[in-house]
């Protein structure tokens, strides 16, 4: 049974993969390959955030970390002339230091003590990059960034396409391997049980911060793709519906599994453009808000757990009723 | 050397901008005490507050100040609906949950006031606009003075309703125990509603003097305020509402001190700068029990 699961597992994803590949060239529409860099790009994003939520520790401020990185990407780039190829992971690395920094204030801290942090946290960077850095950041009219591939390349769009894909493979690997390693399983057992896992010799500060910086990484490198792919920055890029999305992601997929992020990513997305193609604006998050809702009440493990309800139910269902003898005197 | 007035202006506004800090705190706090729930969509009700305050003084033209009551009583319906159908299911689930779920809530009523009254930013006109009471070296306008005494009186009807009453009394044992208090034949579920409703008056309230005082709403305008509001319940202690007092009025000034001191921009930053130095001295808050 297992093993049959595995097998699933394995071709499902080298589906998905091969079909990542093959899409660009079955419609052909700029339109369309965009929205698919987006969707690569908001699933690096989600995954980050869910590997920082796999230890305990659920983030409401990550457009901080999203952002850093594409202004420290942006500057390094445009001030160097180094390719946007390699600013985007020395971007990614001030987002990660600065993950460690706000992680020290935060490894202390509760749950909700921890969201309040990490959302005020993102109102700092914007306020700081608005005023006091307006000088290099341009303030709340922002800077251009450099493309990551110069429009006047033939086919840029395509090459930034497969680009982003394997930068988005080599991360969801990348935390495939960190959640099956020791670390991950740390990070789980903090987030179980803090004093067990002390007691089994796991030092939670040392972990958390890891897990921070490593969360900050994958979304400064994410920041850095959206920054470089649409070649513009401004401080919008902090905004609270930055830090809002990948929540939403995360928890529409399925909290704390490699999966998750990106079932929840695509699906969301799925679900959001066809709204607007529908002609709503408004009414599309509220719509997406209701649905967040009942996932958190009835799904509380999100979508990647459906098919095993759907089994249960299903399994409840052909159960023939057992005889309740009537109540007499 | 800066100008005493200065200093004089800059205390006043703050103790304005901290009533409603205060009233938002204090209804959080009641809710986090009955029901030991983190709902980070209380501002959504400030706003909702606003939004209805100004409705219906641009229809009728009734004093504003009349209608906060109206306010109020509109926000306990949408609690007690709220509480029902989206906190209580999850109730005693992990605390990450209550954050999830406040996110879709914030979503919700965002965009559903922005679809009814769109999303711009709007204000209106105080009838008591531009008069000005006189204190000391200052002209304080007499908006802010009502809007002192409004605060003052609610909390003092809070007060005697939390002391004195029956009801009061049963919510105030459901948050010191309640499971002590359900031994006693409590129905905490009520107190769960009710912890809820007030909470939202209060959070209506808050944006009813919001709106009188000139300042400008949209339909974002709350959720930086509920955080704010979160800070200042850490700082002045879970569950404690004299904390909340003190410590909205704490921030009520230090913003504007900032603002003055730093510019505008630092209105909302020094808030959380505060907050996060508070934390990092202190994790579980100045006067926080080692509890939540």
């Amino acid at each position: 049974m297992n093993l049959c699961r595995d097998g699933i597992l394995r071709y499902g994803t080298l589906a998905v993969v091969a079909v990542a590949i093959v899409l660009p060239f079955l419609t052909g529409s700029m339109f369309f390959l965009n929205l698919l860099c987006l969707l690569l790009i908001f699933i690096i994003f989600a995954s980050a955030w869910n590997l920082l939520a796999y230890s305990g520790q659920g983030s409401l401020g990550h457009a901080a970390f999203f952002g850093i990185g594409a202004y420290a990407s942006t500057l390094i780039a445009a001030q160097s002339g180094i390719s946007p190829y390699i600013t985007i992971f020395l971007g990614a690395a001030v987002a990660a230091f600065i993950g460690v920094l706000i992680g020290l204030t935060c490894v202390r801290l509760k749950e909700w003590f921890l969201a309040m942090v990490t959302f005020g946290f993102a109102i700092i960077v914007q306020t700081l990059t608005v005023s006091i850095l307006a000088s290099s950041t341009g303030g709340w009219d922002g800077i251009a960034s450099p493309r990551l591939i110069s429009p006047d390349v033939p086919g840029y769009q395509l090459i930034e396409y497969y680009s982003i894909l394997v930068i988005t493979i080599a991360s969801i690997l990348a935390i495939w391997w960190i959640m099956k390693s020791r670390v991950g399983l740390a990070f789980s057992a903090i987030r179980e049980n803090e004093l067990e896992a002390r007691a089994s010799g796991i030092n939670p500060v040392r972990y958390r911060l890891l897990a921070f910086a490593m969360s900050a990484y994958l979304a400064g490198v994410a920041g850095a793709l959206e920054i470089h792919h649409i070649g513009y920055i401004t401080p919008e890029i902090y905004n609270v519906d930055i830090s809002f999305w990948p929540v939403t992601y995360v928890i529409f997929g399925g909290l704390g599994t490699l999966a998750g992020p990106i079932v929840g990513t695509i699906v969301l997305t799925f679900i959001w453009e066809s709204l607007k193609m529908a002609g709503l604006t408004f009414a599309r998050y509220v719509i997406v808000g209701v649905l967040l809702i009942l996932v958190i009440i009835f799904l509380p493990k999100g979508l990647v757990d459906l098919p095993n309800r759907l089994r249960q139910w299903w399994q409840v269902r052909k159960k023939p009723v057992p005889d309740v003898a009537p109540v007499t005197e | 050397m800066v100008d005493i007035g200065i200093i004089l202006q800059i205390l006043f506004w703050g103790i304005y901008a901290g009533c409603i800090y205060i009233l938002l705190a204090t209804g959080l706090n009641l809710i986090f005490g009955v029901m030991k729930v983190v709902n980070f969509a209380h501002g959504e009700f400030l706003m909702i507050g606003a939004y209805i305050t100004a409705t219906i003084f641009l229809l009728t033209g009734i004093n504003p100040y009349a209608i906060i009551l109206l306010s109020m009583l509109v926000l306990v319906g949408i609690g007690a609906v709220v509480e029902r159908l989206c906190f209580r299911p999850i109730l005693g689930t992990s605390k990450l949950n209550e954050i999830f779920l406040s996110i879709g809530l914030i979503y919700i009523f965002q965009n559903a006031t922005a679809m009814i009254w769109s999303d711009e930013w709007q204000s209106i006109k105080s009838p008591y606009q531009g008069i000005t009471v006189p204190i000391g070296s200052l002209n304080v306008p007499l908006d802010y003075i009502i809007i002192m005494v409004l605060t003052a009186a609610i909390l003092c009807i809070l007060y005697l309703f939390l002391k004195k009453t029956v009801l009061g009394r049963e919510m105030r044992a459901t948050s010191q125990n309640r499971k002590g208090a359900m031994l006693v034949g409590i129905n905490v579920e009520r107190m769960d509603v009710l912890s809820f409703g007030i909470g939202c008056a209060l959070a209506a309230a808050a944006g009813t003097l919001w709106v009188v005082s000139g300042q400008v709403f949209n339909p974002y305008m709350g959720s930086i305020p509920a955080v704010k509001a979160f800070a200042i319940i850490i700082l002045g202690g879970l569950g404690s509402i004299p904390g909340a007092i003190i410590g909205g009025l704490i921030y009520g000034i230090a913003e504007n001190g900032a603002a003055f001191l730093l510019g505008g921009v630092w209105k909302d930053a020094v808030s959380f700068v505060i907050l996060i130095v508070v934390l990092v001295l202190k994790p579980t808050g100045l006067f926080g029990e080692s509890g939540e």
